[in-house]
């Protein structure tokens, strides 16, 4: 206990901290509106593209502003790319056969690499601190500097506004599409909005998980805090307090292993949690279902034995 | 329960067949059972189970408890005297295959694992295809054929299969007037052969019209035999007036 | 034979490996089936590197197929159970997987030989390094004949169970009913597709493998009516992708993976442009014939 708290007295280590908790918390939140809409690995797609909007906002940067890491810039370009990526791979399903899965992987494969064919020009390019654009790949949480925290509650802040104003649409959409629809709540309006909130849940988690391992941050929060409520109020809540608790775990690991990449870290501490949600939930769990049905069948069998003697 | 067994001589018998979706029973202890030759339609209102009691008698879904037989013996020996017909939003109709390739797929089960489709595999998918009246269609890409034609498709599936006992699920739902016709037609054709049918059937008022035997489902059998007796004004009555009181077993929504 | 030429031969028949089972991936709605499996496998690989020592061996290509397989089941587990939405299982098994992996990786415990940026990009040129010489001739890359293998066991699994697959993916039901062993025939195409998914990994990292497995099927999708043609077109644009990646990489002196995925994707568009346009333009033509 004694090393921990004189780290938690660590500056650094508190502004890593924070910075990681927020993002935890909005990225679990959003993640869950991503989960009932049923399209989780559109989550996926998304934080790959990215890597080509921070490849490519990273060089206008360079050129215009003189250096590249410019928090702002780096996060305004993962989420354009990430709302073209969503929107190439709708366009592909409405004018063809081809179903989402495959839209997604085509969306993937060209976002992605044109990403990594940019990165390649930066590193061979005449840019100069190129170096920390990795951490996007695979996240290092200690890698939050002040800079980024501002940006990073800044867009925490836009996220939950967001939320709060269209917090009755979302809440009828995922309830009831048809319904939704009969009132008034288009699809074709509520669903650009409901992607967008995947676009900014997956853009601010990018720098603590990085963008391969992203996915299990927009899926597996709400995945096990659906397990425990029926109130959406209730799963949003719940679904951002275990992406806080994983991101604080994955933090805590990286500032103190220094060489673990964080966003692994988080992703198992997820993946715990996740476990227990589904085996253990009253009610709806594994267990609590096995048993249900075990009792089900042994009654049904004695009533048929009841009736044929 | 009014109840006619034919215990020796039937083609398809369940006996205490229930069903649960999750926790939820779909159905309780079904008994029923078909005696060859006829048209039997399986009827009863939306959520009453009746796809539900086709897919468990063919082992598609599990069962809680209770057996089917299909001439005397387990599904699994009998299944090539066994036909089915899908509801038709079961498969992708995007796939990329003709209406002639779809047919050819019937013949599949009896080719087994090792011969590939020939002459005679093709034979028997054109006759199938005339058949049902749909032979000038044949090198069409299936999606894009009409609800009535894809339909017929599966028909004509089913056919190659000469089976003798066909399963069908709600074949007339959704179908225009002419392939209603041709299914109709090819049905009786079948039945003149000492074919049985059993359909799921969603229109009550047709039933006295097409079928010779009836079975009134919900959430379990509220009457089965000929239609003449079976088919009463009582007897509907009771299979329709408690709607289904579970929720739409679907999924719970958050 | 050239290091070149031995580089591009190998681009092209990963890609006609990859590409040939991703038509029925494509089909059964199971593409993005693709991406988790290459990630999964990554466990798999640094185990098997620890057992075998060697990159293509077959130990470590069939102890990271079997991870592969892993997910394939956990995900079918986990849908099953009801108890998540839409496609949430395959986002909550593969993450899991891929993060063991690098955590292996990362520690570099052993003398493995991988870095965190093979494992995401790979690196061709690497897997064409070692070349087989027989009798002082030297007869290509090593690795080429490891793909080339594999390259035929798809084709053989294929042309073999044709009939099998096209049924089994089209309408499973029917299929169950007529008696064929659905399951076990899925479990083998899996298998498979894992092995192949494996072997590419080490040409063309985790990103290429969805790019080489669905971009060429879905492409060929576009424009045709019938599986055989389907499977024909595929093989087609999985070559002349492969080529054109190859080339611009070499000329560009870009990263040859990546820029396959993005000219692979860029083949789609231009494709799936110029049918928009084709059927855009038929019936004003029709009726002006009318």
């Amino acid at each position: 206990m004694e090393p921990l708290l004189e780290l938690l007295s660590d500056h650094t280590v508190r502004t890593v901290l924070t910075g990681s908790t927020i993002i935890g918390f909005v990225s679990g939140a959003l993640g869950a509106f991503a989960y009932l809409r049923r399209q989780s690995m559109m989550g996926d797609v998304v934080s790959h593209a990215a890597l080509l909007g921070i490849a490519a906002a990273f060089i206008v940067a360079s050129l215009t502003l003189g250096s590249g890491h410019h928090t702002l810039a780096l996060l305004l370009g993962a989420s354009l790319a990430g709302v073209l990526s969503i929107l190439f791979a709708n366009l592909v399903v409405r004018h063809s056969r081809i179903t989402m899965d495959g839209a997604m992987a085509v969306s993937l494969a060209l976002f992605f690499g044109g990403g990594l064919t940019l990165m390649r020009i930066i590193q061979t390019g005449p840019f100069t601190q190129r170096a920390g654009l990795d951490t996007y790949i695979f996240g290092r949480a200690a890698a939050i500097t002040r800079a980024d925290l501002q940006v990073i509650a800044v867009f925490a802040a836009v996220a939950l506004v967001f939320l709060v104003l269209n917090w009755k649409v979302f809440k009828l959409y995922s309830f009831d599409t048809v319904l939704s629809e009969l009132v008034g709540y288009r699809a074709r309006l509520v669903e650009p909005l409901l992607q967008a909130t995947i676009v900014l849940a997956v853009v601010i988690g990018l720098k603590v998980v990085g963008l391969i391992l992203m996915i299990a941050f927009v899926v597996a929060p709400a995945s096990a805090a659906r397990q425990w409520t029926r109130s959406l109020g209730a799963m949003v809540l719940l679904s951002g307090t275990f992406g806080a608790l994983a991101s604080i775990a994955g933090t805590l690991v990286s500032v103190l292993a220094g060489d673990v990449p964080t966003g692994p870290v988080i992703v198992l501490a997820l993946t715990a949690i996740v476990a227990v949600s589904l085996l253990f939930a009253p009610h709806r769990g594994l267990v609590a279902r096995a048993l249900r049905r075990r009792r089900q069948r042994s009654e049904l069998v004695r009533e048929a034995h009841a009736r044929g003697a | 329960m009014i109840t006619t067994t034919l215990p020796c001589d039937a083609v398809c018998e369940a006996r205490c067949l229930s069903v649960a979706y999750r926790e939820a029973l779909v159905l309780k202890d079904v008994d029923f059972s078909v005696p060859p030759g006829v048209i039997m339609a399986i009827v009863g209102p939306n959520g009453a189970g009746k796809s539900t009691l086709m897919k468990a008698m063919l082992g598609l879904i599990p069962t809680t408890n209770g057996s089917v037989r299909f001439f005397g013996r387990p599904f699994q020996e009998v299944r090539s005297r066994i036909g089915y017909i899908p509801q038709h939003a079961s498969v992708d109709w995007d796939f990329p295959t003709t209406v002639f390739d779809a047919v050819l797929m019937g013949t599949y089960g009896s080719l087994g694992w090792f011969r590939r489709p020939g002459k005679h595999e093709r034979q028997l998918s054109w006759a199938a295809l005339e058949q049902t009246g749909m032979a000038h269609l044949a090198r069409r890409q299936i999606g894009e054929l009409s609800g009535g034609e894809r339909q017929r498709t599966f028909l004509a599936r089913a056919l190659v299969q000469d089976a003798d006992l066909y399963l069908m699920d709600e074949p007339l739902q959704g179908v225009d007037a002419l392939s209603k016709h041709a299914i109709l037609a090819v049905m009786r054709g079948l039945r003149q052969r000492g074919k049985t049918l059993v359909m799921v059937h969603h229109d009550p008022s047709t039933v006295r019209q097409l079928c010779d035997w009836v079975t009134l489902v919900n959430k379990g059998v509220v009457a089965t035999g000929p239609v003449e007796d079976t088919f009463s004004e009582s007897n509907v009555r009771r299979a329709y007036a408690h709607m289904p009181t579970e929720e739409w077993f679907g999924k719970a929504t958050a | 034979m050239s290091f070149l030429l031995g580089v591009a031969l190998l681009a092209v028949v990963t890609a006609l490996a990859c590409a040939i089972p991703g038509v029925y991936l494509l089909l059964r709605r199971d593409a993005m089936m693709t991406e988790a499996v290459s990630h999964a496998v990554l466990p798999g690989i640094v185990v098997g590197l620890l057992i075998a020592g060697d990159l293509d061996s077959p130990l470590l290509i069939l102890a990271a197929a079997l991870t592969g397989l892993l997910v394939v089941i956990g995900t079918e587990y986990l849908h099953n159970t009801g108890l998540l939405e839409g496609d949430a299982p395959l986002g909550l098994i593969f993450p899991a997987l891929f993060s063991i992996g690098i955590i292996l990786v990362s520690q570099r415990f052993s003398n493995v030989h991988l870095d965190e940026h093979v494992v995401l990009v790979g690196d061709l040129n690497l897997a064409a390094f070692i070349h087989l010489e027989l009798a002082g001739l030297s007869l290509g890359p090593r690795y080429l004949y490891v793909m080339l293998a594999i390259l035929l066991v798809n084709l053989a699994f294929i042309w073999r169970f044709y009939k099998e697959l096209e049924l089994t993916t089209f309408d499973p039901t029917l299929a169950e009913l007529l008696g064929f062993r659905v399951r076990p025939l899925h479990y083998a195409f899996m298998f498979l597709v894992s092995v192949t998914i494996t072997a590419a990994f080490y040409a063309a990292g985790s990103i290429l493998s969805v790019a080489l497995m669905i971009v060429p099927a879905a492409t060929a999708r576009l424009v045709t009516k019938r599986l055989v043609h389907l499977l024909a077109l595929t093989a087609v644009i999985a070559v002349l992708g492969a080529v054109a990646g190859f080339a611009a990489a070499y000329a560009l002196d870009a990263a040859t993976s990546g820029m396959m995925a993005f000219s692979f994707g860029l083949i789609f568009v231009l494709v799936f442009a110029g049918e928009r346009a084709w059927a855009a333009l038929r019936p004003r033509r029709a009726s002006r014939v009318g």
